[in-house]
């Protein structure tokens, strides 16, 4: 690795850690170089969240080069926001605090990289990521959620087993069709607002589509 | 094996979009620029290479007679009058298209690499086994397409088909483009297109008529005509095969009549 670059290990186990600026901040303080590489680990974090931490990077004089995590949805935030980053596959022998291997059996991620071209498919057991676009006469679909680094304009149907808390995220939202669980949904008719990362899911049995920062 | 061979197919999905005249046009321009050229039809069910480069007349022998060992490459092989570098192997009859499997294509596209620097394979329409046995023996591909949702909805599947056969590389040409309906948002625009497709754009080609007047001569356009507005879209294509940096049209430019023969005026050279 770059000598120039350090990892920092944002090590928080769940969202709900009430310290983890501190915690952050304290990391921050120790650090020489100020080119920074944010290792989330299994963290789900949103844009705000990412906002946040940038924020706090910016006051100790670090620029952060690139966000690190096995977590699609911390991956699809720092895109959106422009960061570099790069996704880790989890390999379940490391690590093994019990509950995190829960979370393991639980998010069997699928990723995918490159374009979604017209009549292919893509299937996952559990979430699936995609980096690259969903196009036209696509189809992908996931028992769990699905986020897609790339624009969705053909169909996508998150919570295929009937999981409906599952959600659908996308640099953009363009879908001819959306299905979360047993909803089905048509794509919206006008086009969507750029640059800002969007999600589908379910919200009193209706399907609705909102910008992911709100999440 | 001596040279250096590239064999490119040339393909679509959808039907009519382009690729025969494309690969009559482009063989045509790259064996006037001095390179052995060898154009496959491919589409043996509705053969017609042969009648676009007016060579119909001419066959004796096909593919098939090659295949099944009756008569030798060089004596299916039809040479062109005017461009002696090029050569047509033409397709055998459709009932061909029982038999033939991915190997006999490799064998045929394998004969002609010992001769020519360039294959051009002319693909029939869809993504059944006509284009699957073309593809197993091509290295890359030229997809044609229509400023059309359908047009490009087909070449998306088509390209994604190709990668996962990693043929590469897979360039991408825009043909029939009509300017004014583009500026006006009543057809897609090259954006729409290579937005979809994420494909290297080989060049644009405009909408002509004198593209159904040479098919129907029998007389490829880049042959004859290399004025009209066409012409010059197929020349430019063959250079950007070879490497050559050539600025793409803008359609936006091409639209008032007076602006292109300004243009054409100030590249006429007065001195
Ligand atoms: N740039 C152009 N301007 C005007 N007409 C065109 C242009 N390109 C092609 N055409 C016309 O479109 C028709 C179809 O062209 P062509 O036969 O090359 O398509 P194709 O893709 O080979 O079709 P097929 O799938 O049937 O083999 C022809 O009549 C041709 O003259
Ligand atoms: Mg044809």
């Amino acid at each position: 690795m770059n000598s120039k670059n350090q990892k920092i290990i944002i090590n928080i186990e769940g969202r709900n850690y009430p310290n983890w600026k501190i915690d952050l901040k304290n990391k921050l303080k120790t650090l020489k170089s100020n080119n920074l590489e944010i290792d989330a680990k299994n963290i789900d974090l949103s844009c705000k969240e990412i906002s946040e931490i940038i924020e706090i990077a910016n006051q100790f004089d670090c620029k952060i080069i690139c966000f690190c995590s096995s977590s699609p949805k911390t991956i699809v935030s720092s895109q959106s926001l422009g960061y570099k980053s790069q996704f880790i596959i989890e390999s379940s022998s490391k690590n093994t605090s019990d509950e995190h291997k829960k979370n393991l059996t639980f998010s069997k991620t699928h990723f995918h990289q490159g374009t979604v071209r017209s009549g292919e498919y893509l299937e996952s057991p559990g979430d699936l990521l995609i980096l690259g676009d969903v196009n036209p006469g696509a189809k992908v679909s996931a028992e769990g959620n699905i986020f897609i680094w790339g624009r969705l304009l053909g169909i996508a149907h998150a919570g295929s087993k009937g999981n409906s808390k599952a959600k659908i995220s996308a640099l953009q939202l363009s879908p001819v069709q959306l299905r979360i669980a047993k909803k089905v949904a048509r794509g919206p008719k006008e086009k969507p607002q750029l640059g800002l990362a969007e999600q589908a899911r379910i919200d009193s049995e209706e399907i609705i589509i909102s910008p992911l920062e709100t999440t | 094996m001596a040279i250096d061979t590239r064999v490119i197919l040339i393909c679509s999905g959808k039907g009519g979009v382009g690729k025969t005249t494309l690969t009559a046009n482009l063989g045509i321009s790259l064996a006037r620029q001095g390179f052995t050229t060898a154009v496959l039809d491919a589409d043996f069910g509705l053969r017609n290479l042969d009648l676009l480069l007016g060579l119909e007349n001419r066959i004796v022998y096909t593919a098939q007679e090659v295949l099944e060992e009756e008569c030798r490459l060089d004596q299916a092989l039809v040479k062109h009058k005017q461009e002696s570098n090029l050569s047509l192997l033409p397709a055998g009859n459709p009932r061909m298209l029982d038999w033939l499997k991915p190997d006999d294509m490799k064998r045929i596209v394998d004969m002609l690499k010992e001769q020519f620097n360039y294959v051009l394979i002319d693909c029939p329409a869809g993504v059944e086994d006509g284009f699957k046995n073309a593809m197993a023996a091509t290295q890359e591909a030229i997809v044609v397409t229509n400023p059309e949702v359908s047009a490009v909805r087909d070449a998306d599947r088509v390209i994604g088909l190709l990668n996962t056969n990693s043929i590469k590389p897979v360039q991408l040409v825009l043909n029939r483009v009509r300017p004014k309906m583009m500026a006006n948002q009543e057809m897609l625009s090259i954006d729409d297109v290579t937005d979809i497709l994420a494909l290297p754009l080989l060049g644009l080609v405009l909408e002509d008529e004198q593209v159904i007047v040479s098919t129907n001569r029998g007389e490829p356009l880049t042959l004859n005509s290399v004025n009209s507005p066409a012409a010059k879209c197929y020349l430019n294509i063959a250079k950007r095969l070879q490497g050559e940096d050539i600025p793409l049209i803008d359609p936006a430019e091409e639209i008032s009549g007076f602006g292109a023969k300004f243009r054409r005026l100030m590249q006429t050279k007065i001195f």
